[in-house]
């Protein structure tokens, strides 16, 4: 990647539909906050400045999904211009909690429930997807929102030139890394084993089972946590309902395939 | 004042925020836009478990995500019958108080003062105030230090239950922050007066409403179980619609809200002018010291208020924190009910914040959020419109698109729709042409000439609805022809109403302009006759409907004839609305 | 060997003198379980305790730590995790899970995080009773000759106390007058009967001398399949257990000038990536394969090299995990028992 004329990679930090959750984590860097934006030339980054220029960038961190034509345009336009793209938190990676309805009639259905027949004049409402829906996307930082130990080493890798270094494993390595009693043991419904660590299984920690807001990991062992949770007695639709919450589209085929089986 | 710079606008064009269209001398148009894609929160929870209702609805918003959780556990507690013990009631508080801190201090310091002191971001003001925006930054550290404690993470942590808390702190980590509270007061101190001191324009000024919880009697708080106006008037949580009265414009996927058809304010401001005479302490001093009549209808005033708030916070949370000390750490209160309805009511740091659920069968069957940015996005645009108008009218146009900013961000809307997006359009020529089309187009509108036909100009409109009916339009009133009963804006049909009249805008005499009604009330240069026709009875959706076809008059004398530009104009009215 | 005495009343007096001198790691409770723990408050100490939930190797590796720090300087290895510790109340079964990893990590490659650390602390050994999981006995891991300091054997109102080290001998000369040297015939009868009621204490047992053949037979049985269908892969098995010592390193650059941290972090081969190689191929992208491969090297690879299964019956991959795959259960399927399980279950109809 280039360097500006002061050595710093261009940054850009975007946001599309979501909580803000991501860009304000990063406001959350009270302590390092200056050193980020003395690190790299930060060009756009709406909720932090004003002087915002676009152009040509090394790197656009990106949050939040799709859910307008407009943002999909800003979003193509974005690519465009960046080197690396790199969707950070839940909504950019796999498309959050707005991401349920994945069944264009049932959102459809969804939409005119809450918004009736009105016509919006500027923005065309799309369903809701993760960036990668349509665009090429380099890296994942997922995490409702991103944690701050992993964007910090992230943002320095990124301005190194390097790729991000994330867990690949389930809340339940953190989970024991904490020395935490499982809670499935207590037939208590948890996600842990199927959600990408890196909260340090916070939720656990405080006696609360995981619900799963970091999206799925990789090797998710999805059929088995659900016939789990169907053995310790849990509805076929609560289970069903309770992976889809954060996952968006990270359990879509799975729970698609469900649908096909017998209750 | 010092100037204010917004250097080049990123990403402004159509990317939402707030524009204002601007027809020679007149504001004819003034949007306050949340592009912010439709989420459809309030279906995702259906069918869910309250608890899982807990963990979703923080995601609404990652600046209120202690709030959102605060009202839906009350809320829920209120549906399933859930009564805790007073040491979550006090935990509660402080995780709530750890968020006022975070937010008006990220929103004071990072947002609002660079505006004030002339920078485009906090980053650069460290460069002059270095030592403000460092202790500034560890003070909205100690915010979030709090809500991390108390919530498990700075954003959407979920300890916090419905019927309690998953874990409580240790007495080592409530002193710390007991302790850490006390040694920031000089700092809060410093901020608040600065906040207090700081030259706050005065455009825009007018009167509004405004709503905030009531936390009980005599007390100031963020939380309540109903919600108090600035007429006195209160109403319960559960009738929490009698004030809201939501409805949707179509450039933004944020419901509005009027109270009887009239915008209202929420937020810090409001609490302040509410129940500011109920502060104690220092808190209270700094009331009495800064408060007066311009905080009650000026909205940059929430920066001040929000200082104070701050200041209150600082205050409370060692009484908190003693009372916790002196209490067990009681498990979550287990709950049986499986239906119910409950609504909960907090106070977001930026107003009040309302939750109702119904829950059937142990799972969620109807919700309904409001949230404070949606409220206040009505008279958002009005004090903007009143802004706009009025540097207008004082040649200062220049400054509106900075003026416009600063009420905005004042509002502090979620940052993440509020940030620095402010437009001016220009509007074409003869725009009054597309927009009476446009009108007429989609619906029949009813046409009312006001005016006095022996005032020379001042007749315009009665001679222009004359002249449609000669010309067989139908749907023509004139002014002495409406008696009160009847009068079309009783009538629930909502076809367009079109005034006819003559306004003076300032402008060249002739010149027509077609706006909001509403607009008229915010433009005080504006001369005209409409006031009394309408009063208070016209709701929203008939207001929204309402436009003034205005002539510029060249000038109104008794018993003169009308001036030949008006003349002119009124021809060129009749040809359009006849063809 | 010299074998002493201690009142029971002498046992929080002989640590607090002992706790000035380190730092002192005891079981305590969390929820039901157990955990190592620094305490102020002795009266925490749970003296019957089972199996905590991490084994005491946690003291001498924790699960995530910083290796070294980087700067433009250099590197400056970080032994802050390095101090002095006593570890009172280790059971007899996580005695030889230590002694295992110690000749792990003296081997070929010296691994002087763990060995600092473990030169540092002090073994306090303490008997323990057998609940439905433990098999420590099918191990013969159930009583302990070497690797502690000192060990103490929880007997009516008095310990026996064994001296198993120099270290540990200076440790009672602190104040030696809490100790009773002479003891009671009534004393010594009251351990035998004590050590045949344990013995007899053990529920199950399982056969680890069967099982490397076993292993080799059935390397190519659907059982292995079957596990992998309800494998979390979530790999707490590895997490829990006393003999893992598998890591992966991650470098956190850090801002403003800081220094970067090399963090070292527990790894299990149960979980994808461990195998993963770059370029991004995996040698065991099935978790078929990689159950296989940690229950060859728990019940097969290393009895055939130590004689001895690195397996030390503490069972607490019994009590951790949530679809029962576990030594107990995997071991009793390679013999052909019947087993209840989940895993054995899964493929089959689950009815609403």
């Amino acid at each position: 990647m280039e360097k500006d004329k002061n050595g710093k990679l261009k940054i850009g930090i975007y946001e599309l539909t979501g909580c803000a959750g991501d860009a304000l984590l990063i406001l959350d860097c009270e302590k390092e906050l200056v050193s980020i934006f003395k690190a790299a030339n930060i060009q756009s980054f709406l909720m932090a400045k004003s002087d915002n220029i676009d152009g040509e960038l090394d790197v656009a961190l990106v949050e939040g999904s799709v859910t307008t034509e407009k943002e999909k345009e800003e979003l193509l336009d974005i690519r465009k211009r960046a080197k690396v793209v790199v969707g950070i938190g839940t909504c950019a990676c796999f498309g959050g909690i707005q991401a349920v309805f994945l069944d264009k009639k049932e959102w459809e259905k969804n939409f005119k429930k809450v918004y009736g027949d009105i016509k919006m004049k500027h923005v065309k409402p799309v369903q809701s997807k993760p960036i990668n829906a349509y665009i090429e996307v380099d890296y994942y930082l997922p995490g409702c929102p991103i944690g701050k130990e992993q964007f910090l080493s992230t943002f320095n890798r990124i301005i190194r030139g390097n790729p991000p270094e994330l867990y690949g494993f389930p809340v339940c390595v953190e989970c024991k890394w904490n020395e935490n009693d499982c809670l499935l043991n207590k037939d208590i419904p948890c996600l842990g084993p199927v959600t990408r660590a890196g909260c340090g299984s916070i939720c656990i920690n405080h006696n609360l089972p995981c619900v799963g807001c970091w999206g799925p990991v990789e090797d998710a062992n999805l059929t088995s946590e659900f016939k789990l949770l169907r053995e310790k007695g849990f509805d076929y639709d609560f289970i069903k309902k309770k992976m889809a919450t954060f996952s968006g589209t990270g359990m879509a085929d799975f729970l698609g395939k469900l649908e096909g089986e017998k209750k | 004042m010092k100037k204010i710079s917004v250097d080049h606008l990123a990403r402004v064009e159509g990317s939402g925020g707030i524009s204002v269209t601007i027809d020679g001398k007149v504001v004819t148009d003034v949007k306050f836009s949340i592009f912010e894609g439709p989420r459809l929160v309030e279906r995702l929870t259906l069918g869910k478990t309250p608890e899982e209702d807990v963990n979703i609805v923080p995601r609404i918003c990652a600046i209120c995500s202690i709030s959102h959780k605060y009202a839906a556990i009350r809320a829920m507690e209120n549906a399933l019958s859930v009564k805790v013990p007073s040491k979550v009631v006090q935990f509660r508080e402080l995780m709530h108080l750890g968020e006022m801190i975070e937010s008006h201090s990220l929103h004071l310091y990072y947002l609002a003062l660079p505006d004030y002191v002339g920078f485009p971001n906090a980053i650069a003001m460290a460069s002059e105030y270095e030592l403000e925006v460092k202790i500034a930054l560890e003070m909205k550290g100690f915010g979030n230090h709090i809500m991390k404690t108390a919530s498990g993470r700075y954003i959407h942590g979920e300890n916090p239950v419905i019927g309690g808390f998953g874990k409580f702190p240790s007495k080592e980590e409530l002193i710390w922050i007991k302790n850490r509270a006390i040694q920031f007061m000089p700092f809060v101190l410093k901020t608040t007066e600065l906040f207090c001191k700081l030259d706050y324009p005065d455009t825009p000024e007018d009167d509004t409403i405004y709503a905030c919880c009531n936390p009980g009697q005599k007390k100031y708080g963020f939380a309540g179980d109903e919600i108090i106006l600035s007429t006195g008037e209160i109403i319960e949580k559960e009738d929490y619609k009698n004030l809201t009265n939501e409805f949707l414009v179509s450039h933004s996927y944020a419901k509005r809200s009027r109270y009887k058809g009239e915008p209202y304010s929420v937020g810090s401001l409001a609490r302040i002018n509410n129940l500011g005479e109920r502060l104690k302490g220092k808190a209270g001093k700094m009331y009495k010291k800064y408060f007066n009549h311009r905080w009650e209808k000026n909205p940059l005033f929430n920066n001040a208020a929000q200082a104070i708030e701050i200041l209150y916070a600082f205050e409370r949370i060692p009484k908190i924190i003693d009372k916790m000390l002196k209490l067990p750490d009681p498990p979550i209160v287990k709950y049986t009910k499986k239906e119910g309805k409950g609504t909960g009511i907090v106070e977001a740091p930026r107003g009040l914040l309302i939750h109702s659920y119904e829950v059937s069968d142990g799972f969620v069957s109807f919700t309904d959020i409001i949230t404070p940015t949606a409220q206040n996005a009505e008279d958002i645009e009005r004090y903007c419109c009143i802004a706009a108008q009025k540097l207008l009218n004082s040649g200062e146009e220049d400054k509106i698109r900075d003026r416009m900013e600063l009420v905005v961000r004042a509002f502090d809307p979620c940052i993440s729709c509020s940030a620095h997006m402010a437009e001016v359009k220009k509007a074409p020529e003869e725009d009054w042409k597309t927009k009476l089309d446009k009108i007429m187009k989609e619906g029949s509108p009813i046409f009312i000439g006001v005016g006095n036909r022996n005032r020379s100009d001042d007749g315009a409109g009665i001679e222009l609805a004359l002249e449609l009916r000669k010309h067989g339009i139908k749907d023509i009133l004139l002014e002495s022809e409406i008696n009160e009963r009847e009068a079309p804006w009783k009538n629930r049909n909502y076809r367009p109403l079109v005034f006819l009249d003559a306004v003076d805008f300032r402008e060249k005499p002739g010149k027509v302009t077609l706006v909001p009604i509403h607009y008229i009330f915010s433009n005080s240069a504006l001369s005209h006759r409409l006031l009394p026709f309408i009063s208070d009875e016209m709701n929203y959706e008939r207001l929204k409907n309402s436009f003034v076809l205005g002539v510029q008059p060249k000038s109104i004398i008794e018993g003169k004839k009308i001036s030949r530009p008006v003349r002119q104009a009124l021809t060129r009215v009749l040809e359009l609305i006849v063809n | 060997m010299r074998i002493t005495k201690l009142k029971k009343d002498n046992l929080f007096p002989f640590l607090e003198i002992i706790s000035e001198e380190a730092d002192l790691w005891v079981p305590v409770k969390k929820e039901d379980k157990h955990v190592f723990k620094v305490v102020d408050d002795f009266s925490e100490i749970e003296m019957n305790s089972t199996r905590t939930i991490l084994p005491p190797r946690k003291i001498f590796l924790p699960p995530n730590f910083n290796m070294f720090s980087v700067s433009e300087k250099g590197y400056k290895e970080d032994f802050s995790h390095v101090t002095k510790k006593i570890l009172f109340g280790v059971h007899p079964c996580d005695i030889h899970g230590l002694i295992i990893l110690d000749n792990f990590n003296k081997q070929a490659y010296l691994d002087s995080y763990y060995l600092e650390a473990r030169k540092n602390t002090l073994i306090l050994g303490l008997s323990c009773w057998p609940d439905e999981y433990c098999f420590a006995k099918s191990s013969n891991t159930h009583v302990i000759e070497e690797g502690y300091d000192l060990f103490f054997t929880n007997l009516e109102d008095f310990f026996l106390v064994w001296i198993g080290s120099s270290q540990g001998d200076d440790l009672i000369r602190l104040k030696p007058e809490l100790f009773d040297e002479e003891l009671k015939n009534k004393d010594i009868q009251t351990y035998i009967n004590w050590q045949a009621e344990r013995n007899n204490a053990y529920k199950w047992n399982i056969n680890f001398a069967a099982l490397p053949d076993l292993m080799e037979l059935k390397y190519k049985d659907p059982l292995w399949e079957r596990l992998g269908d309800a494998c979390l892969a979530c790999g707490s098995c590895s997490n829990v257990c006393p003999t893992c010592n598998c890591y992966n390193i991650m470098d956190k650059q850090c801002l403003g000038g800081k220094d970067g941290k090399i963090m070292r972090h527990w790894d299990a081969c149960t979980l994808k990536e461990y195998s993963e190689v770059a370029g991004g191929e995996n040698f065991r992208e099935k978790r078929a394969d990689r159950l296989k491969l940690w229950y060859t090297h728990k019940l097969q690879a290393y009895i055939s090299k130590y004689g001895k299964p690195s397996c030390v019956g503490c069972g607490r991959c019994i009590a951790t995990c949530p679809v029962d795959i576990n030594v107990r259960t995997v071991g009793k399927a390679l013999i052909g028992e019947e087993v209840d399980a989940f895993w054995a279950r899964i493929n089959k109809e689950v009815t609403k």
